[in-house]
């Protein structure tokens, strides 16, 4: 039976092919890293706390979750409670960032051509945060930012007016695209 | 005669040697007379001042909270207090930070990392810090920038960075020295 030879150059052969493959590949990995987990749990709201927690530290990912007794948030060897009593007002934004993190932004910086640019366009998604300003038994200012998946922050924000903590500004729910199209 | 000019370079640096061991001496003393002068003060920070819809509200307590951890850093002061803290009433020889709102512009961190040049986010305020009887001691512009890398937020961490560098690099007078000048 004759064999067939043609053909049998794999198409990674070159090495700028395969130099590519491995950068989508790790491009893709990094994404998957750094994408923080969209699903909202009956539990909590998965998110990061930005600053302004005692006895957490800046930009510790963990679970938001809203209690009769305040907000607590519970990251790896890290928890904060704001109780709702102290909170003196409660504010929603959004913000595009780049996702990532180091790995693609140094990764980004060694494709020649500008194609690390081209990169950084595809490479962001937006993001809620929830901004609270509170004081201590002291009677001391603070404030705490956390950030958290698209329209999430106002899910908080509600179920914190409902138990009483005071918002300068209404809490305005995102709406649902399907019904603003209908 | 010779024996004069030998022993010329003997008695200099005999002279010189001393002159500046004492000119070390001095120099190494006086920043510490200095920093034991300033750390008498205490310090209370108040959140930045602007007008409604000037500056979010995230990026104001960033500059708050920010700034209070650049000020405890620095070891300048005795006490930072936080604005409205109770404690801070019975501190005799307080500072109140004063920040006014400038200017804010918010940049967009994909067009930083796309163009380099454009998306720029910016936070300038009037800085003013004055002793409880209303003597002001520093009073500057000072601005926040993140140009390159980074999220928006950034420019708050840069802005209480160059406020810290501010009142370091400020020639604060002793608490006594602040109070004579005041009468």
């Amino acid at each position: 039976m004759p064999t067939v030879l043609e053909n049998t150059r794999s198409p990674i052969s070159s090495p700028l092919a395969a130099a590519l493959l491995l950068f989508i590949s790790l491009f893709c990995a990094s994404l998957y890293a750094e994408t923080p987990d969209t699903t909202t749990a009956a539990s909590g709201v998965r998110g990061m706390h930005v600053l302004g927690l005692e006895g957490v530290k800046r930009n510790h990912h963990g679970t938001l979750t809203v209690q009769p007794s305040g907000l607590n948030f519970d990251g790896k060897g890290a928890r904060g409670v704001i109780a709702v009593a102290s909170i003196q007002d409660v504010f929603t934004s959004q913000d595009t960032r780049q996702t990532g993190g180091k790995v693609l932004t140094v990764a980004k910086m060694g494709v020649p051509y500008g194609g690390g640019r081209v990169l950084s366009l595809f490479s962001h998604e937006k993001v809620d945060s929830l901004t609270l300003e509170y004081r201590d038994a002291n009677g001391a200012l603070h404030g705490a930012i956390f950030s958290m998946p698209l329209g999430q922050a106002a899910v908080l924000k509600k179920q914190l007016v409902d138990l009483g903590a005071h918002a300068s500004i209404p809490v305005e729910m995102p709406t649902d695209k399907k019904d603003d199209k209908q | 005669m010779k024996q004069n000019r030998s022993l010329l370079p003997v008695t200099l640096a005999g002279i010189a040697g001393p002159a500046l061991l004492l000119c070390i001496i001095c120099l190494g003393l006086i920043p510490r007379a200095f920093a034991a002068d300033t750390a008498a003060w205490s310090i209370q920070v108040e959140p930045v001042q602007a007008e409604e819809g000037q500056l979010p509200p995230d990026f104001s307590m960033a500059v708050y909270e920010d700034l209070l951890a650049q000020l405890a850093k620095t070891g300048q002061f005795q006490q930072v207090y936080r604005s409205g803290d109770h404690q801070a009433d019975s501190v005799p020889n307080l500072l109140i930070l004063h920040m006014t709102l400038l200017n804010f512009e918010r940049g967009n961190q994909t067009e930083r990392a796309v163009t380099t040049v454009k998306g720029a986010t910016k936070v300038q305020v009037h800085l003013k810090v004055s002793a409880r009887d209303g003597n002001t001691l520093v009073e500057k512009d000072v601005q926040g920038t993140v140009r390159l890398f980074g999220e928006n937020l950034k420019a708050t961490y840069a802005l209480a960075k160059h406020i810290a560098e501010t009142l370091r690099d400020a020639s604060l007078p002793g608490p006594t020295a602040a109070k004579a000048a005041g009468q």
